[in-house]
């Protein structure tokens, strides 16, 4: 009789375990499911590059540009640089942060100059932060996908690692009448990759699921010059190092380099 | 009573979850990446390029392939050819597209998932990045990555085989990374007479063994067991003025100049010419240099300052052990030789 009890209420609690963990399962699948859909929306950053005192000029390619503290006269034939790791601050304190974020800022393509963003939830947004260059792990990390392919000629491949921004064209002032200027390092005294973090509390963003929501920032690249010698005395940087640690970080440090212009 | 409880309990058990997928096992060959019992663990795992033999296939596909060049003159076995243990027909330097010289003598490829960084001065950090510069190298394949992806974008052979392999029907230049990665990775060398020593399974002979002690107590912190390098950079005394400032190139540091990786000296015998620069054309010739010939200055290894001084016996008992590092398995197996279309 005993037997047949203790068996009997073994089989029942065995029974009811496994119909009930099952049962979890399917509520936990349901929970998940009614979280995702909660309002959200988009943003697109617009990246509007200038040059001079004041971004009182535009920066355009193949123009000469007289940069205001060398003197030079630069015409640039490439610009391009990558930006990374985007996320916006909310006002209570809270992140939201861009899955994959890696983009290629190229000059010469009108389309990489408006970076998109969507699945923001929605609400009022007081900072936003980025990196400028690549973080370490990817330059480490293998072949890559996208902005980070090395189909895009931004890849160092005798000396792995990611050329982080890329200035070429012709000066009058350099010795053999071209500049080059391909800034990357990663690791240790080389590292040039540098976080930004932009105060967005003059003019919140605010993220609705009804429009796409807009910050436009100004880019000025005459700071890559602001602690580095003229193209008379430097016309090429081609690796990591303090040439390209200088330039690098004077430009991507400086507070006025990216600056908010306007938000919608 | 009590079967018939626990028949009904089992039941239910496995009917309960229908939710959850079972998945059927499916038979799995032993094809694949096998770490040999008596290497270290391996650097690269395939972390991000899942082990196939499709992807494989196709690996093998690309190295034979002379797409890769500008003008479809050299593929990467050109400089890496099989018959040699994946080094050069036995030359100096290497010679690219339109014939051009390269700078460095070409490295016997194997063994490369146990390396945490490529080429002569260590410049290359990963397997998968490693292809983009023989192929964008202008002494060498001359071509941009780009243009490849276009030419193999219009190939209805690499689309079939890359939709096989990765499920795309367009190609990007991190699969054709991949693919040669998992073809480079998979050559392992491992099976040479003095792996089979090292297992117990075959004997030395008496010079074999004479030179294979030799080398334990003077060469084995550089060549380290059972790789025969221990992937440091050092300068073994070659030059006083150094044309090639091998890794300070990468490096920066004036007391790198000189420096190169310590080689692999697996398959050795096949190998030669030997050296960053292909000077020594036979063992004999390394031998003598490692002797006598070791240019002492401030930045010469103290490993190697002085010399040797090798008694002609030693050298003769060296060598026959230096040719027990050939691997007939590697050097001959089909599955690593051109394929067919």
């Amino acid at each position: 009789m005993k037997n047949i009890k203790l068996t009997f209420v073994a089989f029942l609690s065995l029974t009811l375990l496994t119909v009930t963990s099952c049962k979890k399962d399917e509520l936990e699948e349901a929970g998940t499911d009614i979280v995702e859909s909660a309002t959200s929306g988009s943003l697109k950053i617009n990246l509007n590059h200038k040059w001079g005192m004041s971004n009182a000029l535009d920066l355009v390619l193949n123009s000469e540009m007289i940069h205001p503290m060398t003197e030079d006269t630069l015409t640039f034939t490439t610009f391009k640089y990558y930006v990374s790791n985007f996320k916006l601050k909310k006002e209570d304190g809270s992140y939201w942060v861009h899955p994959e974020s890696y983009f290629l800022v190229d000059l010469s393509n009108t389309a990489s100059l408006e970076l998109d963003f969507s699945d923001i939830p929605a609400g009022l947004y007081t900072d936003l932060e980025f990196t400028l260059g690549v973080d370490s792990a990817r330059n480490v990390d293998g072949a890559q996908t996208g902005a980070l392919s090395v189909s895009n000629d931004m890849f160092w491949s005798w000396n792995s690692g990611y050329i982080m921004l890329k200035a070429e064209g012709t000066s009058p002032n350099s010795a053999n009448n071209t500049f080059v200027f391909h800034l990357g390092g990663f690791s240790g005294e080389n590292n040039i990759v540098t976080e930004k973090s932009l105060s967005l509390l003059t003019t919140p963003l605010t993220i609705v699921s009804t429009k796409t929501a807009a910050i436009h920032l100004e880019v000025n690249p005459a700071k890559l010059w602001h602690s580095s010698p003229s193209v008379s005395v430097t016309n090429k940087i081609h690796m990591p190092g303090s040439a390209a640690k200088d330039m690098a970080t004077s430009f991507y440090s400086s507070g006025s380099s990216f600056m908010v212009h306007s938000v919608e | 009573m009590k079967i018939f409880f626990y028949t009904i309990s089992i039941s239910i058990l496995l009917f309960s979850c229908k939710k959850k997928d079972v998945k059927i096992k499916e038979y799995v060959d032993t094809w694949g990446f096998e770490k040999p019992s008596h290497f270290p663990e391996p650097d690269y795992k395939f972390e991000n390029n899942e082990l196939s033999k499709q992807k494989f296939e196709l690996g093998r596909f690309l190295f034979y392939d002379p797409i890769l060049s500008l003008d479809s003159t050299v593929s990467c076995a050109t400089c890496h050819a099989q018959e040699h243990a994946f080094a050069d027909h036995n030359v100096p330097l290497s010679q690219g597209v339109g014939g051009t010289f390269g700078t460095r003598n070409s490295p016997a490829l194997s063994n490369l998932a146990w390396y945490p960084n490529f080429m002569w001065d260590g410049g290359i950090n990963h397997i998968e990045t490693l292809s983009v510069a023989p192929i964008t190298n202008m002494l060498e394949m001359k071509e941009s990555v780009s243009n490849v992806m276009v030419k193999l974008n219009n190939s209805p052979f690499y689309l079939e085989k890359f939709k096989e392999a990765f499920e795309v029907d367009y190609i990007t230049d991190d699969l054709m990374l991949k693919s040669l990665a998992q073809f480079m990775a998979m050559l392992v060398s491992s099976n040479s007479k003095y792996d089979n020593y090292l297992k117990g399974e075959v004997e030395f002979t008496s010079s074999e063994l004479n030179g294979y002690q030799l080398f334990q107590q003077k060469c084995i912190t550089c060549h380290t067991e059972p790789l025969t390098t221990d992937f440091s950079y050092r300068n073994n005394g070659l030059d006083s003025v150094f044309s090639d400032q091998g890794r300070a190139l990468i490096t920066l540091l004036e007391e790198d100049k000189g420096k190169f990786k310590v080689p692999s000296l697996r398959n050795v015998a096949q190998t030669y010419p030997y050296m960053h620069d292909g000077r020594f054309f036979t063992l004999d010739a390394v031998l003598d240099f490692y002797s006598t010939g070791i240019i002492d200055r401030n930045t010469t290894d103290e490993l190697v300052r002085g010399g040797f001084n090798f008694s002609s016996s030693q050298k003769s008992d060296l060598k026959a052990f230096l040719k027990t590092l050939t691997d007939y398995y590697l050097i001959g197996d089909p599955a690593f030789s051109p394929p067919e279309r």
